[in-house]
């Protein structure tokens, strides 16, 4: 066996059992800080799968998006909510939650052990293949319009977040509670 | 033991059945957004492991060249964008459900009820 390949085994191994110890950690913690970090190991094991697939490009979007913004937004969210972003458990309705679950599982399970027999021809890594001039090539290129697309609906999900997330009808602070005047805003 | 798509697309099923199982199982608001998240990020495994993987290009000649189209890569982008602006408004969406009802259950969102 040629030591790439065993480089290459023991990457995917390392990252591929970090990605589902972490996943599983992210909807098993009972603390949301913990799903959090749980969410970002997972994060970061993704990053180093993209870069045993040479997809150096979006390895950068996914640290710097995924780690950068989305993980640190939940995290903000998780310190604004305090004590309360802890749901109390209850038994309720764990049955039918717990066989949907089940199911799920059994699903994906059954789904890899029909995939993981795919043994495509894999092609010599082209140069320049999941670089940043190459994708951006392609990405300014024929993807030009979904790309300025994209851009409209991150203003558009600005504007959103910021109309649904600031105080009801901007009449209530949402520090003290009480009803304020317009100039606090 | 040399590594395949195969088994690439195994992990990212197992990946996707958990997060769809957090998402089914789990009441907390937070935990579900989260477990989008997870979805989200086992298909674009997916795509830039099937991205790998592609077939070489043939030329009209017959020679193989070496360009290989970044498509996967390209919808991961925008995946990724997309998956941002969800938590954007998702996380808002959760402060002004907690700012109504003072708590993240799911259950407790029964306002469009009649």
């Amino acid at each position: 066996m040629p030591p790439a390949s065993i480089q290459q085994l023991a990457a995917f191994s390392f990252f591929a059992a970090l990605a589902v110890v972490s996943a599983l950690a992210t909807v098993m913690m009972r603390n949301p800080i913990r799903n959090a970090v749980g969410l970002f190991v997972h994060v970061l094991s993704l990053a180093g799968l993209y870069v045993s697939l040479s997809a150096h490009f979006l390895t950068a979007v996914q640290l710097i998006v995924y780690v950068g913004a989305v993980v640190v937004l939940f995290v903000f969210v998780i310190m604004l909510l305090g004590p309360a972003s802890e749901a109390p458990s209850d038994t309720a309705g764990r049955l039918p939650r717990g066989i949907g679950a089940a199911a799920m599982i059994a699903a994906g399970v059954f789904l890899a052990r029909v995939v993981i027999d795919l043994r495509p021809e894999r092609v010599a890594n082209p140069p320049g293949f999941g670089t940043i001039e190459t994708v951006g090539r392609e990405l300014f290129g024929p993807a030009m319009i979904p790309f300025e697309m994209a851009s409209v609906l991150l203003t558009a999900a600005i504007v959103g977040a910021f109309a649904v997330a600031r105080s009801h009808h901007g009449k209530v602070s949402m520090s003290t509670g009480e009803p304020s005047d317009g100039s606090s805003r | 033991m040399i590594i395949h798509l195969g088994h690439y697309l195994a992990l990212s099923c197992v990946l996707f059945s958990i997060g769809a199982a957090g998402f089914l199982f789990r009441r907390n608001v937070l935990i579900s957004l989260m477990s989008i998240e997870l979805m989200m990020n086992a298909v674009n495994l997916t795509f830039i492991a099937a991205n790998r993987w592609q077939p070489l290009v043939t030329s009209a000649d017959g020679t193989a060249t070496a360009a290989i189209p970044h498509h996967g890569h390209l919808f991961t982008f925008f995946v990724i964008a997309v998956a941002a602006a969800e938590a954007a408004v998702g996380l808002a969406i959760v402060l002004a459900f907690y700012r109504l009802r003072k708590t993240v259950r799911t259950d407790a969102a029964d306002m469009l009820r009649g």
